[in-house]
């Protein structure tokens, strides 16, 4: 009983967590832009090179692409093959690259077993066949992954500095959970079964295996603790990337810019140096419009 | 190796510039190069050098218990503001994005060239002041943060050290953004550094005075950084005028406050007392090209300069306004941004969300205009007076962070017949080392620090451009279309010899084209080094 609360309150936090954190960078004023090259955006001899709309004279006459195929390929490229880490810090890539497809496989797997059991999927032998192999696949995967990103956190002279007790907690978690979850496979059902069971009948959950409840024990902390820590990066790299970095949209073409900046105009200024409002608290519009050149102050 | 916790060390200095990554001869040899300026005892005695043993700021530390209290609680409420949307709407968004997002992977490391050429100095790893930032904000903004820092085992002492390290830390940083280039997630380093710079100088009134008092302080009181007001900007450039008619015949007026113009030019007003012949230049091309244009001599308006890009908000914007508004006045079609890079990015990429209406008066690079009237034809060009080896510097700011990338190449492939690129170019080019501010600044033994590791890597990249042709006897040229990276260029070039020792001179892109222009009498190029 103790675990189906575990597991429901982790559900819960997690959706919920990563809701609020959405929502609370969603409802940040629109920041200034600070795009950074290449941006996947225009022809694409263009992009090849890493140039721009600037590059046109007059490029405020002339259509640009704001279309998202050239993004969503770059991405593609990021996501599954972890091309930047590939480009920059090769001996990382290998283990990153296993315990990103272990985390890829396990969700997915976690999908298919879930719409197995949501279907009652006897008959659907090759989603069972999915979940059979998958769930292992994807906890071997991970095991490989989280213990070789340990031992090359404690290791390697590039990281060894920067691993901090979260970075050892967190790969020690996602091991953890990765390894029962292999070993599940032999003390119960296999994740489908796990799935079924909590979907249908989870009073019988006590029947499995201690493995097994530890295994959903893990996960279910996971769940809880993602929302808090930079693992959210799966999804916040649409506000980093996108939102930020590919973010070349020119405010002259956007009607909504000039209401935005109005708004954040009226925001008051409370910075202390002399120079910003050195008659007291001012709002933007005025210190923008101040012609400065004034106060001294400097420590 | 340092650890991150000791930058809060009381005591001693967190390392020394020895192990630097080596350069081909004959610079390799460290007995040609200038002695390193020694500070004198009175001066290390009230300046902070306990970084690295070199001072950006002049910062001196609190002498009493009761100061250091004071500057500490003076820290932590500008970091409040930091991260206020009221105090810092304009930034917020991507400053929280990149401190929650680093995964502590490094694999942005490698790619800075301040890092790779100090030999690896754990100190100048991209991640180490922001580590080091990112670990406060933790600590001290949010809520449990202290409890939670100590269980984590990332806590820092909040002490006058820590504070002075981290402020000079964020000035060996060019704001390159080469790093960010290479993080998978997003997060940009050089954002992080320029906002630690940010808070210091909006809540603290702390900025190198090169860039604050000297730089956008002047600028916004006489109207440009240099200090030329507008009767003085009228007067040199008048001179300039006879200059061009000394040297070329050809008479041209410089057209001030034209309005209904189809452009008015803003150059970085520092071109005109250092490096009068790309002004000239432009002017020689643009009269020869038949374009509308004119100069404005309101306030700002003749200085694309916007110091506030490295360090301050209001400063940045209080800039962009005033050049805005000089355009708006004068009715120009479009504003063209001479040869200054992070003139380009303040005006083109980060102003354009603060200028609004009528305001937004369409900007264009000078690169770009130059490229078409080349490729127009409208010039008569002949590339055998450039006939001499040319390489190509990328100014960060107009190419990394503009994709302004092309329409340079386009010229230099049509006009020099031996142009080749540098390792790496386009948006993976290095910085020249002077870049936020660094290229103004030489207080203290700032300038030892800028010329031996800032610029290391790009002086590395120019001499391998030109390995088929290293002695001197050969004159080569080193096309930096960026007023700031010429400023660097032209001080690195002097503390290596780089002129005598190989023959490299430095300089604009205008001055290649008329250089090329066939009805120019002398070669427009003059081969002195200034
Ligand atoms: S900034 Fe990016 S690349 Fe560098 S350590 Fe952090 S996550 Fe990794
Ligand atoms: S912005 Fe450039 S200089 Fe600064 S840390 Fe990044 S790569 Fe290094």
């Amino acid at each position: 009983m103790l675990l189906i609360i575990l597991i429901s309150v982790a559900v819960i936090v997690f959706f919920a967590g990563n809701t609020v954190r959405i929502v609370h960078f969603l409802r940040m004023p629109t920041p200034l832009r600070w795009e950074l090259y290449p941006i996947p955006k225009g022809p694409r001899a263009r992009q090849r090179y890493g140039g721009s709309y600037f590059e046109q004279s007059d490029w405020w006459t002339k259509s640009h692409d704001t279309g998202r195929a050239g993004e969503l390929a770059f991405m593609a490229k990021e996501i599954l093959l972890l091309r930047s880490v590939w480009e920059n810090f090769r001996g990382l890539w290998l283990w990153s690259w296993l315990l990103h497809w272990g985390l890829y496989f396990y969700l997915l797997t976690t999908v298919v077993a879930i719409l197995a059991a949501v279907l009652r999927a006897g008959s659907f032998r090759l989603l069972h066949l999915a979940v059979l192999y998958g769930s292992p696949l994807a906890c071997s995967l991970g095991v490989a992954g989280s213990l070789g990103l340990l031992v090359m956190r404690s290791l390697h002279p590039r990281l060894r500095g920067y691993t901090t007790r979260s970075s050892v907690f967190n790969l020690t978690l996602l091991g953890a959970a990765f390894v029962t979850g292999l070993l599940s496979l032999s003390d119960g059902a296999g994740l489908d079964g796990l799935v079924r069971v909590l979907l249908r009948s989870p009073a019988s959950l006590g029947h499995y295996g201690k493995i097994s409840q530890a295994h959903l024990a893990l996960v279910a902390f996971f769940l809880a603790y993602f929302p808090f820590t930079h693992m959210t990066h799966a999804y916040m790299k649409y506000f980093t990337w996108h939102g930020v970095r590919w973010n070349d949209s020119p405010a002259i073409r956007d009607p909504q810019a000039a209401m935005r900046l109005a708004a954040s105009l009226q925001r008051e200024v409370t910075w202390a140096a002399t120079h910003i409002a050195a008659g007291g608290p001012a709002k933007w519009s005025e210190v923008a419009s101040d012609p400065g050149g004034r106060g001294a102050g400097r420590a | 190796m340092r650890k991150i916790g000791d930058i809060a060390s009381r005591t001693g200095q967190l390392t020394q510039v020895h192990n630097l990554a080596p350069l081909p001869p004959p610079y390799d040899r460290v007995e040609d190069l200038p002695a390193r300026k020694k500070l004198k005892q009175e001066v290390l005695d009230r300046i902070d050098t306990s970084l690295d043993g070199f001072s950006a700021l002049g910062l001196s530390r609190p002498q009493t218990p009761e100061e250091e209290r004071k500057f500490i609680a003076r820290f932590l409420s500008g970091l409040e503001k930091l991260l206020s949307a009221d105090n810092n709407w304009a930034f917020l968004e991507p400053l929280n994005l990149s401190l929650d997002h680093c995964a502590r992977c490094q694999s942005c490391v490698e790619a800075c060239p301040i890092y790779t050429a100090s030999g690896h100095d754990e100190v100048y790893r991209p991640t180490f002041r922001n580590e080091v930032f990112r670990r406060l904000v933790n600590q001290y903004h949010k809520s449990g943060g202290r409890a939670l820092a100590w269980l984590k085992g990332e806590d820092i002492e909040l002490n006058a050290a820590t504070l002075c390290r981290l402020l000079e830390s964020a000035y060996r940083c060019t704001l390159c953004r080469r790093c960010a280039q290479a993080c998978p997630m997003g997060v940009d380093n050089a954002l992080l550094t320029r906002e630690i710079r940010k808070l210091f100088s909006m809540e603290m009134g702390i900025a190198p005075k090169e860039i604050h008092d000297k730089g956008s302080m002047l600028q916004l009181r006489t109207g440009s950084s240099t200090g030329m007001n507008a009767r003085a900007v009228r007067d040199n450039v008048a001179f300039l005028d006879e200059e061009i008619r000394d040297q070329t015949g050809l008479t041209i007026e410089t057209p001030w406050d034209k309005e209904g113009a189809d452009v008015l030019l803003i150059h970085n007003a520092g071109e005109i007392l250092a490096w009068p012949e790309n002004p000239m230049a432009f002017a020689i091309i643009l009269e020869a090209a038949g374009i509308s244009w004119t100069m404005s001599s309101d306030l700002a308006g003749y200085d694309s300069v916007n110091y506030g890009l490295w360090y301050d908000d209001a400063q940045f914007a209080r800039v962009a306004v005033r050049q805005a508004e000089a355009a708006r006045k004068l009715k120009v079609k479009k504003i063209v941004l001479g040869e200054c890079g992070h003139g380009h990015k303040a005006s083109m990429v980060t102003a354009d969300r603060l200028l609004c209406g009528d305001l937004n008066v369409p900007r264009e690079s000078a690169l770009v205009l130059l490229r078409d009237i080349v490729i127009s034809g409208r010039l008569t060009l002949d590339p055998s007076r450039n006939d001499f080896p040319v390489t190509l510097h990328d100014p960060c700011n107009m190419v990394r962070m503009m994709g302004i990338v092309e329409p340079q190449r386009e010229i230099l492939r049509k006009i020099c017949p031996q142009f080749r690129e540098m390792t790496p170019h386009g948006v993976d080019n290095y910085c020249c080392g002077g870049g936020s501010g660094f290229a103004l600044m030489s207080g203290y033994n700032f300038a030892d620090w800028r010329f031996s590791v800032a610029g290391r890597m790009k002086l590395k990249q120019i001499l391998n451009a030109f390995a088929d042709c290293p002695s001197p006897a050969v004159k080569k040229y080193v096309c930096a279309p960026c007023s700031n990276c010429k400023g660097q260029f032209r001080d690195l070039f002097q503390y290596y010899g780089v002129w005598e020792k190989s023959g490299i001179l430095y300089g604009g892109l205008a001055e290649l084209i008329v250089n090329a222009m066939a009805d120019i009498r002398q070669p427009f190029i003059k081969w002195e080094f200034h």
